[in-house]
């Protein structure tokens, strides 16, 4: 046992060793990162997120979103309408964006905040609101037309997707999150 | 106009000066883990040039990504990254080649001479290494070669404590009898 021990502990020192990789492999990473667009904060202006809320248009939620809507899924999470229409209206037209609100059941937590591709996972940027004490907290938030992965924060250490919508399946940053397609015009 | 990176400076003041427009911070990030995380790539996937693309890929994503990354937590953060990739690419690659040549002569030429012969008994590693399960070689890589806590393995990889301590423990005995068996066969 001794010597298959030793066998293995010499396997595992070879291991250790440092591997040789392509003297240039740094500048060929730094020079695709130099390409991307920069990791900052999203900030949209307040002004422009209060006008979006003041028009109040229709919003087009993902499938299962709707679904878990109209079903009255809002145990945990509703991606709801900002205002019902029965279409798209000419102001929404103009540049494409939607007015979209998230809401989440959480009578236990002290403080939530929307997280996600939107704001750049931001911790701080999206806090939600609480509707009268009764553990149902919203946000509501100007998003264009796309494809957004999302989720809450909790007490600022606990990390909730959406059962009630899509999982982001391509999700390997950290925790869970969910997913949400708004429609374009 | 970056800043230069000081040797002491922690990874958290580092990912911080990179969102905060400073490319020059990733650079010394890119250099503080590019020999370990390309290290546990070339073992896990077993080639270099599949280990650098994961390498440049796991970078560039770790990059556009940073504001998700809790600043303290950047290193077991980028490892979550690189675990996925591997996983990704070594499902890829497994799936292109179906069929992964196993060299026993090399075990059998290192059981000889491994003393005078280091580079066959690197190969007997590195072919044992490939015939376990990538969950297995995952877990032992991660605990025997990067000296992961299990509480750091669990973030990284979304296995609990218990899953990963058998995976650990099936890899060794498995390396055991893989190369105890040629060396005395």
């Amino acid at each position: 046992m001794a010597e298959r021990d030793d066998r293995l502990d010499r396997a595992i020192e070879l291991l250790r060793e440092p591997v040789s990789l392509r003297s240039d492999l740094e500048q060929r990473i730094m020079a695709e990162v130099e390409a991307a667009p920069p990791p900052r904060a999203w900030a949209r202006p307040l002004w422009s997120a209060l006008e979006w809320m003041r028009r109040g248009r229709p919003v087009t939620v993902s499938p299962l979103g709707g679904l878990a809507l109209a079903a009255g899924v809002a145990a945990i999470l509703v991606v709801g309408r900002w205002s019902v229409g029965p279409e798209r209206g000419p102001a929404a037209a103009e540049d494409g964006a939607s007015v979209v609100q998230f809401v989440i059941h959480a009578p236990a937590a002290r403080s939530v905040s929307l997280v996600g591709d939107f704001n750049d996972w931001s911790q701080q940027a999206t806090p939600m609101q609480e509707a009268r004490g009764a553990g149902v907290w919203t946000v509501t938030l100007p998003l264009d037309p796309g494809r957004y992965r999302y989720a809450f924060l909790l007490d600022e250490n606990t990390w909730v997707s959406d059962p009630s919508a899509p999982r982001a399946l391509d999700d390997e940053f950290g925790p869970p999150s969910s997913v949400v397609t708004i429609g374009g015009s | 106009m970056g800043m230069r990176v000081e040797e002491g400076e922690s990874d958290a003041a580092l990912v911080r000066r990179t969102l905060a427009g400073d490319s020059d911070a990733f650079t010394g990030l890119v250099r503080r883990y590019q020999d370990r995380l390309g290290r546990y790539a070339v073992r896990m996937l077993g080639e270099t040039a599949d280990a650098e693309e994961a390498l440049q890929d796991t970078f560039v994503r770790a990059y556009r990504s940073l504001a998700r990354c809790d600043p303290e937590r950047f290193g077991a953060w980028i490892y979550g990254i690189l675990v996925n990739r591997c996983r990704t690419l070594g499902a890829q690659r497994a799936r292109r080649r179906k069929l992964v040549v196993g060299d026993a002569s090399a075990v059998e030429r290192a059981s000889v001479a491994h003393s005078e012969d280091r580079e066959a008994w690197r190969e007997a590693i590195e072919w044992a290494l490939a015939q376990i399960s990538p969950a297995n070689r995952e877990a032992f890589l991660l605990k025997h070669v990067e000296d992961l806590s299990y509480d750091e393995m669990t973030e990284v990889t979304g296995a609990s404590v218990s899953a990963l301590k058998m995976r650990v423990s099936r890899a060794r005995e498995e390396l055991r009898r893989l190369l105890a068996e040629q060396t005395h066969g």
